[in-house]
């Protein structure tokens, strides 16, 4: 069996000051196996960083237990530090005023490494990076895609089992979160690394995640695979195309008769979003559409996108509200 | 092993921090420099100095000598943390397998070599000034002048623990430095008490054998111990304040912050 290399079992954060108590984490249990990629998701203040953080020893919890490869992280940071590397906050984890090559040398030594280990192990990862033509180039010059580049380098060049990204792709353009999102993947699949990845683009998540654990005011409020999730949303949702337009009337009738009913017209056609509890009552609509003599042009399963599967899931709270309410 | 490649990496790092500000170091060698100026020529007019050999132009060599290099010591730990947390390398640092105790000691001691670039041309500068040429004898300065300035490393241990909790703490630095002058200077010959206090003891040591030429096997035995001692307990209070203050920092979440 495929054991686990991160357990968290209760973490529990309170943020005390000026008499004033913020309980940041609520117990939160998960566990990670070796291997995995597992997205971490959660509004701001949601108590993602001060999860990853935890994790790094960089904040004692108030309570709980965490485990790395089995052992004690809180009684043995130090192991647990030979075992997990983090990229904390984007760009802001290198060294500006030294070059790509400079930084990763530092980060290697950081970790203790054999200076053996490290020549090649960092002209691997430059070029794999495609950072070789800025190899001898400070990090302060560099755009700042290559800057978190490097950033996610200096990660993967100390060579632990478990690296830990929070927000990796913060504030980049589509073009270098693109390039970066598959980097990771890449690399991670190569060397067969477990990563906890938080962040806010769900693109990211969705194409590098195989699970996710989405928290919300320090608890999680589910953890499943990305693909469980959007089939729980897949089933109920449909796009029925029409030809011409639907009356004001039947617009009213059909949101007081289906739940979420949206509608959008272009000059010959409308197109009807709807959700319905139950799938039998697909024909129910076609009914109706029969009965206003509507021509149906075409009918598809609406594909949830994930954002929109984040979304109903921190507005609903858990999966049982939200089987509720369909 | 691991502590040795630790080592090296930090040392290469600073290094390398030294070689991109250039401009910095000059610049500060000149204004500490012209400050220098300013204590000599008002010594020239103004008779004064309470130590054995304060008042004499060597005397003020060798207060600001130790001056400088106690104001680096202290302040290389307590700036760096601060630019670190500022630039959110501080956290990685904080990662360290070996530990972040072993990181800050690797710091002091590259910090300790690489102020010798700074501190020995600022030597050789106010000895061309003055015309006066103290006595070097290396066996007897090097051990002395690491045991002085080891309190200056205990009290930027203490700064620096200070600063992860309350940030903006840029002012008690520089009121500081001018509290060493205190320090430096005190009478420690009409006082003997005040030889507890840090650099006093050191500072009076070193003048003996740069001015007096008296070398560190024919000081007082009783000097000496309390030398080792002073620097004993300055370097370990720091680092338990320090201790103290990364602890409430890592319980409120501060490490990152800036």
């Amino acid at each position: 069996m495929n054991k686990a290399l991160l357990e968290v079992e209760g973490l529990r954060k309170i943020y005390r000051s000026n008499r004033k108590e913020t309980e940041a984490l609520s117990g939160i249990s998960f566990s990670i196996k070796k291997g995995e990629i597992v997205g971490l998701l959660g509004p701001n203040g949601a108590g993602k960083t001060t999860t990853i953080k935890c994790i790094c020893s960089l904040i004692y919890p108030t309570s709980g237990k965490i485990y790395v490869k089995g052992v004690d992280a809180l009684r043995h940071p130090s192991f647990a530090l030979k075992n997990v590397s983090a990229v904390l906050e984007g760009n802001r984890n290198i060294y500006w005023r030294m070059t790509v090559k400079e930084n990763l040398e530092f980060f290697a030594g950081l970790q203790g490494l054999d200076r053996n280990y490290t020549r090649e192990s960092i002209e691997n990862i430059i070029e794999f990076f495609n950072l070789s033509e800025k190899r001898n180039v400070q990090a302060r010059f560099l755009s700042r895609g290559m800057q978190q580049k490097l950033a996610v380098a200096c990660a993967f060049i100390k060579n632990t089992d478990i690296l830990l990204l929070d927000e990796p792709t913060l504030g980049l353009d589509v073009e270098s979160t693109y390039e970066l999102k598959n980097l990771i993947r890449e690399k991670a699949e190569m060397d067969g690394k477990t990563i906890l990845l938080s962040s806010h683009n769900m693109r990211l998540i969705e194409d590098v995640c195989k699970s996710v654990i989405i928290i919300n005011r320090g608890k999680i409020v589910v953890q499943d695979e990305v693909d469980n999730l959007k089939n729980f949303f897949r089933v109920n949702a449909y796009i029925l195309e029409i030809e011409g337009k639907i009356t004001a009337e039947d617009k009213e009738n059909m949101k007081r008769e289906f739940l979420l009913v949206k509608f959008q017209e272009n000059k010959y056609n409308t197109i009807i979003e709807v959700e319905i509890k139950d799938t039998s009552r697909i024909y129910d609509i076609m009914d109706f559409l029969r009965k206003k003599r509507v021509m149906l042009k075409s009918i598809r399963n609406r594909e949830p996108d994930f954002e929109e599967v984040y979304l109903r899931i921190i507005r609903n709270e858990t999966l049982d509200t939200i089987q509720d309410n369909i | 092993m691991r502590h040795w490649i630790l080592f090296k990496t930090i040392f290469k790092k600073e290094w390398i921090d030294y070689k991109r500000y250039p401009f910095n170091m000059i610049s500060s060698i000149i204004t500490v420099y012209l400050v220098f100026l300013v204590f000599f020529l008002g010594l020239k007019f103004i008779a004064g100095g309470t130590t054995k050999f304060g008042s004499t132009t060597e005397g003020l060599i060798v207060g600001f000598f130790i001056w400088t290099y106690a104001i680096s010591a202290y302040s290389s730990l307590s700036w760096s943390l601060m630019n670190e947390a500022r630039a959110g390398t501080l956290e990685q640092l904080y990662m360290c397998p070996l530990g972040f105790g072993w990181v800050s000691i690797f710091l002091i001691i590259s910090d300790f070599f690489l102020s010798l670039i700074f501190a020995v041309p600022l030597l050789f500068l106010m000895m061309l000034t003055t015309g006066k040429f103290l006595h070097l004898d290396v066996i007897t300065l090097f051990p002395l002048i690491v045991l002085t300035i080891s309190a200056g490393y205990g009290i930027g241990f203490i700064s620096g623990g200070l600063g992860l909790i309350y940030k903006k703490i840029q002012a008690f630095f520089q009121i500081l430095q001018f509290v060493f002058i205190g320090f430096i200077s005190a009478p420690v010959d009409k006082a003997p008490i005040l030889k507890i206090l840090p650099f006093s003891l050191g500072t009076r040591l070193i003048a003996e054998n740069m001015i007096g030429k008296v070398p560190i096997y024919r000081m007082p035995l009783s000097d000496l111990f309390l030398l080792f001692a002073n620097a004993v307990i300055y370097m370990g209070l720091g680092m338990l304040i320090f201790k103290q203050c990364e602890k409430i920092a890592k319980k409120r979440g501060l490490l990152g912050h800036y």
